[in-house]
């Protein structure tokens, strides 16, 4: 039984998101972890066919799509190879944010542009003495007349560098309730006092621009606040099950992709005169993980599907985020063991896929905080 | 008197050359060098002359040999303590000798005393090319065919540590084609032999000792470069790779330990949630693995290099040295790099390149899974 009901529809488009990928995206994404950084012209491409913000209705531009579309490309991305052209994170992460929250005004300047790959977004949250601990955040937002001044400094943000619009969390320094004290502000990337620092090396994620960002005296509108007063904190709580969701569809989808090109290699590689897969070591190993990996699945495509019908699996979600993230490394792990010493060549995928899968047990709320936030659900 | 009944402790000597070795390391290794050393993939040549100046390296050669004549736990002693500062400098200068004990335990008395005292007093690298394609050690594809005035070697070599830099290789040879295990190992000079030894490109770890695959075409040798005896050459490997896991082993342990030193360290600073981390329950606890792992690692290895050093070598001790040293380093550098957050995976916050050197450890010379099948081996009596 198939816990997701896939339309014919869905099928053409996995099938035609599938070959522009391979056509627009994996010939150059060894180029692109060179640079460090996504050219903004595959945005723009990504934009015209179609595939940013699919969600959004047909009034500001968008294919009104559910979420499996969603799910789909985060799938389909996972095979190019590369996480630099980090589409999930603007089209379901960030600007969400946006179009849940924002005025209509802001809704008809910005979604437009999100949409056609003109605006790429991102989410600036962790701070050097914030990370967890949200409700520590030092950045200040200070109304002044029409406007808001913001001062402070931000950190780990993806899409720094090729932001054009930031989705910025601010604590208003009057409030004392630390948890009333949050907003969240657009800010446009060309507003002065804004400045995109440096872009920082990481282990993995070579081609996703992650950078250290800048506030001093940097006006905002005060229109550019999303929602009430005073209610960012709830809504960053509100679409943080999105957000560890779609890490769990990530980490699954990459550990399936993993597994695949692993199990191809084990077959067509020998070691001491016969195929890698034909030593019980080795069967038994990749059996393992498989297993793993279909557990995975299945957890994961009853929670999109839950979550498709709105209820609240807050619980299961941060579960699934740190079950699965950390599975999908335990996956790159031992296939990168069974690679051998071919495997710690950068020419071989399994590197690059070994590297990039560390770090999503730290990001979107690292996995000790998803045990946290369970534990608390659970009336633990 | 001489202690031979179980006891712990390292001796006063033993102790100094291991602070000794810290300190240097403290004060030679940049971080911000070292950060740079992997980006560009580069033997860290400066800090290896001066290790060489100070007796760092080759410290279990003897007097004659250029060396002050101690045991492999001194070496694994300063390994440890290097790898312990940075995992990739650390690794660097302890294979800037590696394959030296295949001279010191197999060679002439010419082959000692001109090799060994070169690689000791920092004149030049040598290395040993053993791998090929598919793991087999026995037999080997690369061949050396014997004739009156010496050998003829053709065939080729993958992940040969240092290929380019090195003065001398060590080059383990095929001699017979009807017996898998009839090899010889012989020494050349790879520059002045015009052996070919290309990069094998970029590595997720380990960066900082260049491995390249060298071909070998119609390379010429005289009788006097050969190692040890003639066919013998297998079961010679077979011995030295056992010593040579043993300071691999040593820098696992460094590596585990420098990882769990810097998540103590970055614990007992970071604030959230108005304290500091190390309050959590999640966070001490896992650091208290961590030292747990170390230490029973570093027990193994200790125990390898001791019994080593007095004539009983511990074969079974050497096959789990660097297995269970590079599975330690591996786990305690994931949750050293996991304490650190997102600073964790930046390069910048000086720990996810101890997570990579530790993954690269455990692929080096043999994967980890190649010292389980001998363990098999050794404890059931049955090869398969």
């Amino acid at each position: 039984m198939e816990i997701i009901k896939y339309t014919e529809e869905h099928k053409k488009f996995r099938e035609a998101l599938r070959n522009f990928l391979e056509k627009e995206v994996t010939p150059h994404v060894d180029e692109w972890e060179e640079a460090g950084i996504v050219p903004r012209s595959i945005w723009k491409k990504m934009g015209e066919q179609g595939f940013l913000c699919m969600n959004l209705p047909n009034e500001y531009g968008g294919a009104d799509a559910d979420f499996l579309c969603s799910v789909i490309l985060t799938e389909e991305l996972a095979k190019t190879h590369h996480t630099g052209l980090a589409a999930p994170l603007h089209s379901d992460i960030v600007v969400p944010y946006i179009s849940s929250f924002g005025s209509e005004e802001l809704k008809k300047r910005y979604l437009p542009g999100c949409i056609s790959g003109d605006i790429v977004t991102a989410l600036a949250m962790t701070e050097p003495n914030a990370g967890s601990d949200l409700a520590s955040m030092g950045t200040t937002a200070v109304e002044e007349g029409n406007n808001v001044v913001i001062n402070g400094q931000k950190t780990f943000i993806s899409n720094g560098i090729l932001c054009d619009l930031l989705v910025l969390a601010a604590r208003d320094p009057s409030e004392e309730n630390p948890y009333q004290a949050l907003d969240l502000y657009l800010v446009e990337a060309d507003t002065p006092g804004f400045e995109k620092a440096k872009r920082l090396s990481k282990m993995g994620w070579r081609s996703q621009d992650t950078a250290e960002l800048y506030f001093s005296d940097c006006k905002v509108p005060k229109e550019n606040r999303l929602g009430m007063k005073g209610g960012g904190f709830l809504m960053l709580m509100q679409n943080l099950q999105q957000e560890r969701l779609m890490c769990a569809i990530a980490a699954v989808a990459a550990a399936e992709c993993i597994m695949d090109r692993t199990i191809t290699y084990c077959k067509e590689e020998t070691e001491f005169g016969k195929p890698l897969s034909k030593s019980q070591e080795n069967q038994f190993k990749i059996v393992e993980m498989t297993t793993e990996v279909k557990l995975g699945r299945t957890f994961l495509d009853k929670l999109i599907v839950e979550h498709m019908e709105g209820k609240n699996i807050v619980v299961e979600v941060s579960m699934a985020k740190y079950w699965t993230t950390e599975m999908a490394m335990r996956v790159a792990d031992g296939c990168l063991a069974l690679h051998g010493g071919y495997g710690s060549l950068e020419e071989n995928p399994i590197a690059r896929a070994w590297r990039d899968a560390r770090v999503m047990s730290i990001f979107a709320g690292t996995n000790e905080i998803m045990k946290g936030i369970a534990a608390k659900f659970m009336g633990l | 008197m001489e202690i031979n009944q179980m006891d712990f402790s390292l001796t006063t000597e033993q102790r100094d050359i291991q602070k000794a070795a810290e300190e240097f390391a403290k004060g030679e290794f940049d971080p911000d060098a070292a950060l740079e050393y992997d980006e560009k993939q580069e033997f860290p040549s400066s800090i290896w002359k001066k290790a060489c100046e100070l007796g760092f390296v080759g410290i279990h050669f003897p007097e004659e040999y250029g060396g002050p004549g101690f045991g492999i736990l001194e070496n694994a002693l300063i390994t440890e303590a290097f790898c312990r500062q940075d995992s990739g400098i650390g690794m660097a200068l302890a294979l800037s000798d590696c394959g030296s004990e295949m001279i010191l335990r197999h060679g002439d008395e010419n082959q000692k005393r001109e090799v060994l005292s070169y690689i000791a007093q920092g004149e030049g690298l040598i290395t040993m090319a053993v791998l090929e394609e598919g793991y087999s050690l026995a037999p080997l594809s690369t061949t050396a065919k014997i004739n009156k005035e010496g050998y003829i070697i053709e065939g080729e070599k993958t992940f040969v540590t240092l290929g380019r830099l090195a003065t001398y290789m060590i080059v383990v040879c095929q001699t017979k084609s009807d017996d898998p295990h009839a090899q010889s190992v012989i020494l050349l000079e790879a520059k002045a032999d015009n052996v070919e030894a290309v990069s094998m490109g970029k590595r997720m770890g380990m960066r900082m000792v260049p491995m390249d695959r060298v071909s070998f075409n119609h390379i010429r040798a005289p009788k006097e470069n050969k190692i040890g005896l003639e066919h013998k050459g297998y079961w010679q490997l077979r011995e030295i790779l056992n010593e040579l896991r043993i300071d691999a082993g040593a820098m696992g342990v460094g590596i585990a330990q420098g990882g769990l030193d810097r998540a103590l360290g970055y614990a007992k600073k970071r604030e959230q949630f108005g304290k500091t981390i190390v309050n959590f329950d999640a966070i001490r606890n896992k650091l208290a693995d961590m030292y747990m792992d170390v230490e029973l690692a570093r027990l193994v290895i200790y125990k390898a290099a001791w019994t080593f050093d007095k004539g009983r070598p511990d074969y079974r001790c050497s096959l789990m040295a660097k297995s269970v040293a590079s599975r330690t380093a591996y786990k305690v550098t994931y949750d050293a790099l996991q304490i650190h957050g997102g600073l964790g995976y930046m390069t910048e916050g000086h720990i996810e390149h101890f997570f990579r050197d530790a993954k690269a450890l455990d692929l080096f010379l043999e994967p980890g899974n190649i010292q389980r099948r001998q363990l098999a081996e050794e404890i059931t009596g049955k090869r398969i």
